[in-house]
């Protein structure tokens, strides 16, 4: 395994840890809420709202603008 | 995060509670909303509630400038989280990407800091005791019922297929040309002004989620954070991709360098700009 494998791994260890997260969530009683439901509350103020837009804007611009 | 990679490797009154003008409609939380309760820690200096009327008060007035404004809004972490991210597209080779979050990051700081400083304790205390999340506003239900019954499947169609001719489209055109990054650009600024203005719709504010769930969730975005920056400082440079450590953007460089591939993508970053435009 080298450095390219294990950098690999590392993302898909955080995106994995992500699906348990949203699977605890949405089908057992633990204390942690979907990812939506999240987003939802995290867009409850403006100085949020608007921060969490410019990620996303952020990203089209990363991957698609000069 | 990295540069671009070189060659070599319905409303009610409330509704637009949080306008970007003064008055009556720069409150700065909606009224009732979770985040404006008492002792709600991660209320940021900007979105301590401001209730609908309420004046300036006269230390607004004699307060210092522009600056000291900017500054008590940089207490807002997501403020300096854009900061952060807009110096390092900059110095990664993303210089447009890193002025319009720096511009966007700096006029939030500006906002936030200016709301903070117009918040009168009377005022804030009196929507900060609230009590339960407001109902959905009556007007905009009943809009939403006398309304013709094609309307929102129609309107929905219609979206969808202007989504999927955009993600055709703006697809077709190669990554980091001029015939990309203007639709891109500007699609993202008119989102954020969107969200700028406020909510679309009033609903319900939602719960605070337990602080244990909203910890995890926190971890696991601060974790893929680490583990992209980590990928990025171990390149030749900020703007050359690695192999041996590669980033999230040059993993995806396969797809992306596909019609279809960029498609896809951009279908789904619409689709998560919606959902967050109808949060």
């Amino acid at each position: 395994m080298n450095s390219h494998d294990v950098t690999v791994l590392g993302y898909l260890a955080v995106l994995l840890a992500g699906i348990v997260l949203q699977l605890l969530a949405t089908r057992t009683r633990a204390p942690i809420p979907p990812l939506g439901k999240v987003l939802a509350w995290a867009m409850g103020t403006r100085t949020r709202r608007v921060g969490i837009l410019v990620a996303w804007a952020w990203v089209g611009l990363h991957f698609f603008a000069r | 995060m990295k540069g671009r990679p070189e060659r070599s490797g319905p409303d009610g009154p409330s509704s637009r509670d949080e306008g970007a003008g003064s008055g009556p409609r720069d409150a700065g939380s909606r009224p009732g909303s979770a985040d404006s309760g008492p002792g709600d820690a991660d209320t940021g200096p900007g979105d301590a509630a401001i209730g609908p009327g309420i004046a300036a008060p006269a230390g607004a007035r004699a307060a210092p400038g522009h600056l000291i404004t900017a500054l008590t809004g940089l207490r807002e972490p997501i403020v300096v989280i854009l900061l952060i991210i807009g110096f390092m597209s900059w110095i990664s080779g993303k210089p447009l990407d890193g002025l319009l979050i720096f511009l966007v990051g700096l006029s939030l700081a500006w906002d936030t800091g200016r709301r903070a400083r117009q918040a009168s304790p009377a005022g804030a205390s009196s929507l900060q005791a609230g009590g339960p999340p407001a109902p959905i506003a009556a007007g905009q239900a009943g809009v939403r019922q006398a309304g013709p019954r094609w309307r929102r499947p129609a309107l929905l169609t219609a979206g969808l297929a202007a989504g999927v001719l955009y993600a055709v489209v703006v697809g077709s055109f190669t990554r980091y040309s001029w015939p990309a990054t203007v639709p891109v650009a500007v699609l993202g600024a008119i989102v954020v002004a969107i969200g700028w203005r406020g909510p679309r719709h009033t609903r319900p504010a939602p719960p605070r989620p337990p602080a244990i769930g909203l910890a995890l969730w926190a971890a696991v975005f601060v974790a893929a954070c680490l583990w992209e920056l980590w990928s990025l400082l171990e390149q030749p440079n900020l703007a050359t991709s690695s192999y041996t450590h590669p980033t999230i953007s040059a993993l995806t460089d396969p797809v992306l360098s596909t019609w279809a591939g960029r498609s896809v993508v951009l279908a789904g970053w619409l689709g998560l700009g919606w959902f967050l435009v109808e949060r």
